[in-house]
């Protein structure tokens, strides 16, 4: 069990974020998820830098990626986890209302370990998330590694 | 067959200019002039035949040249053998001339003195006599003029020898006294004359042919000449009218290269943001959706057990409809996805195919009575998932419009096959649809029932008309109220261009 490791959530729909949350509250893992409402604090978290200078360090269990995010989207940040060394082993769940070819191809080619679409219907988003988050943030042993990179 | 209004023989125009038929009486329009009928005919033509008659006609223009050619410069090659005959034939008599002076004069000096050495010019023409009338026959043959001269001219030799032979006879046996006046005046004087006459005759015979050679070789000269002028310029000219034509033809065909490579390029730029337009719909628009949504049951959730019978049924039916809308989105990204997909072109099994259907549907059968008829299908070039999908929603469309029969029918099968397609149909004992509204059934977003009758967007026959058309193929459908409907799908059986 890896009941110490967080699951990051990058999401900068609040509404989608509070649905997410709803869902994962009922599962009591709520208060292991750090929200962060674009790519690049997404990063910031990763790197430990800026508002999450202090925070104690190690990876999260899983990252929950947005596609469509303002500053730094889903696929960027992605793409630079999937490049660092210290980041790379870290799970990526795609979690987005896109079912566009594309970019579930480029996904993929970039090292996404699942891709999620979100389901209008509620229940089904309910049950999505719940799975979701049981899976890789309580079922699934995370890889082992070090502390925070520091790029 | 019209009135004959001239004896003209009827040469059939273009099919532009069949004239109608007219009443008997009327006045007959007057047919196209004569001389403008190549030119219709020119007109009519494509590009290609155009120039094949252009380069046939520089060909046929060559032929004749050669031809006219070869037979002037026969003419040429004739004449100059002729000509080489009359100077051999002028040189041939003034020697003869000359041998036969020779003969008397020499013959003559024998008379007087006896002297046996002034026999010898005699007897060099009695011994050459026979060569010289081989070669005079030789010469002369084809002119009965000449020859006639030339046995005359034998006659006259043959009686001056025989005269000058007497003459030596008798000074032979009478010494110089009986020859005395012979010797003097000649023996064959006349002879002579009339060989020097005949001489001259036939020279100047052979000289005025001669004449008449140079002119007739130097008016065929000029008029090989002329021709070859004439046939040159009419040969530049219509070569210089077929490259106008090729010329003209790939200026045009240039243009519209052009012109489709442009509205290729606006319709790749339509196409890209219509694109755009569908991303954003697949994205932006169904997050709201959820929302609604989640916030209503969020809502029933934290309210729940103090709300009555008609806030619930409210809050079901916000549900149901974002729902319903989200299904919408989604059919209609699927439909428009299913235009600019790229197809994958194989050989699509379509009995395994409706087989795997059949399975894949099982769940939705259950509990129902169906009897199913499925005759053997063919194997048709195609996109595998895209007939998938065809024969999906044709067959799940028969399962839904008879749910309302006790045993439902369902029959898949060829209705008919030719070289270029086959006709796949799928029948059903269902509710069936009035025929004036067959030409809806296959419209984005048609529905012919209502929506508590039967579920469903009306996307399903939209998107089979589509991938159906993309295969190159047609799409129908027969049906009556309450007696069922038979949808037909007409597939190529060649592969498709694109």
């Amino acid at each position: 069990m890896t009941a110490a490791k967080p699951i990051l959530l990058a999401e900068d729909n609040p509404r989608d974020a509070e649905l997410a949350l709803a869902a994962m509250e009922e599962q009591h893992i709520s208060d292991k998820v750090v929200l962060c409402h674009d790519g690049a604090e997404a990063l910031d978290y990763l790197y430990c830098r800026g508002q999450f200078k202090s925070r104690l360090k190690g990876n999260p269990a899983v990252v929950f990626l947005d596609l469509k995010m303002p500053k730094v989207n889903g696929l960027e940040v992605l793409r630079i986890i999937k490049a660092d060394t210290n980041l790379r082993t870290i799970p990526v769940v795609m979690l987005t209302s896109s079912r566009e070819e594309r970019d579930l191809a480029e996904s993929y080619a970039l090292g996404a370990n699942a891709y999620v679409v979100k389901p209008v219907e509620f229940h089904q988003f309910l049950s999505a998330v719940k799975e979701l988050s049981t899976f890789w943030g309580v079922i699934n042993e995370p890889p082992p590694e070090g502390s925070c990179s520091s790029n | 067959m019209e009135s004959a209004t001239n004896d003209r023989p009827q040469i059939p125009l273009a099919p532009a200019e069949e004239p109608k038929p007219r009443a008997t009486g009327a006045i007959p329009i007057d047919p196209e002039p004569f001389w403008r009928l190549p030119i219709t005919w020119f007109r009519a033509l494509t590009i290609e035949r155009r120039i094949l008659a252009g380069f046939s006609l520089v060909f046929v223009g060559i032929l004749v040249i050669s031809a006219v050619s070869y037979r002037n410069t026969s003419v040429l090659i004739a004449n100059s053998g002729l000509d080489t005959r009359s100077h051999e034939l002028v040189q041939l008599l003034s020697n003869i001339d000359v041998a036969m002076d020779e003969s008397e004069n020499s013959h003559r000096r024998y008379l007087v003195t006896g002297e046996a050495l002034y026999l010898q010019a005699y007897k060099t023409v009695v011994e050459q006599k026979p060569t010289f009338f081989k070669y005079l026959n030789d010469l002369t043959r084809g002119s009965p003029e000449q020859q006639q001269r030339v046995g005359l001219l034998n006659q006259m030799m043959d009686r001056q020898l025989n005269a000058e032979a007497g003459a030596i006879a008798q000074r032979d046996g009478g010494g110089f006294e009986a020859v005395r006046k012979m010797a003097l005046e000649g023996a064959a004087k006349q002879e002579l004359s009339t060989i020097h006459r005949i001489i001259a005759e036939m020279e100047s015979y052979e000289r005025q042919a001669l004449r008449r050679r140079v002119l007739e070789s130097a008016a065929s000269t000029t008029n090989t000449i002329v021709l070859l002028s004439i046939g040159a310029l009419l040969q530049l000219v219509l070569l210089a009218s077929v490259y106008y034509l090729i010329r003209h033809d790939i200026t045009e065909r240039r243009r519209i290269a052009t012109e489709l490579q442009r509205r290729g390029e606006l319709l790749e730029a339509a196409n890209k943001e219509l694109e755009a337009f569908s991303y954003s719909v697949s994205h932006d628009l169904r997050a709201p959706l959820r929302h609604i949504g989640g916030y209503a049951s969020l809502l029933r959730k934290t309210v729940g057990e103090s709300l009555n019978e008609k806030a619930v049924r409210y809050l079901q039916t916000i549900s149901d409809s974002a729902k319903q809308m989200g299904q919408l989105i989604d059919d209609l990204l699927v439909f428009s996805r299913m235009g600019r997909q790229e197809m994958l072109l194989t050989s699509v099994n379509l009995d395994q195919l409706v087989k795997t259907i059949r399975y894949e549907l099982r769940l939705d059968l259950q509990g129902r009575e169906i009897s199913w008829t499925i005759n053997p299908l063919p194997e048709v070039p195609g996109d595998p998932a895209m007939l998938r999908q065809v024969f999906m929603n044709l067959i799940a469309n028969a399962v839904k419009f008879t749910s309302t029969r006790p045993i439902a029918k369902i029959e898949v099968g060829v209705n008919r096959r030719t070289s270029g397609e086959v006709v796949i149909f799928v029948r059903d004992n269902g509710v069936g649809f009035d025929m004036q509204y067959a030409s809806k059934l296959f419209g984005v977003f048609q529905r012919l029932h209502r929506v508590d009758e039967f579920e469903g967007t009306g996307i399903g026959l939209a998107n089979v008309r589509r991938i159906v058309h993309r295969h190159g193929g047609r799409t129908w459908a027969e049906g009556m109220p309450d007696k069922g409907a038979t949808f037909y799908v007409a597939l190529p059986t060649r592969r498709p261009r694109s």
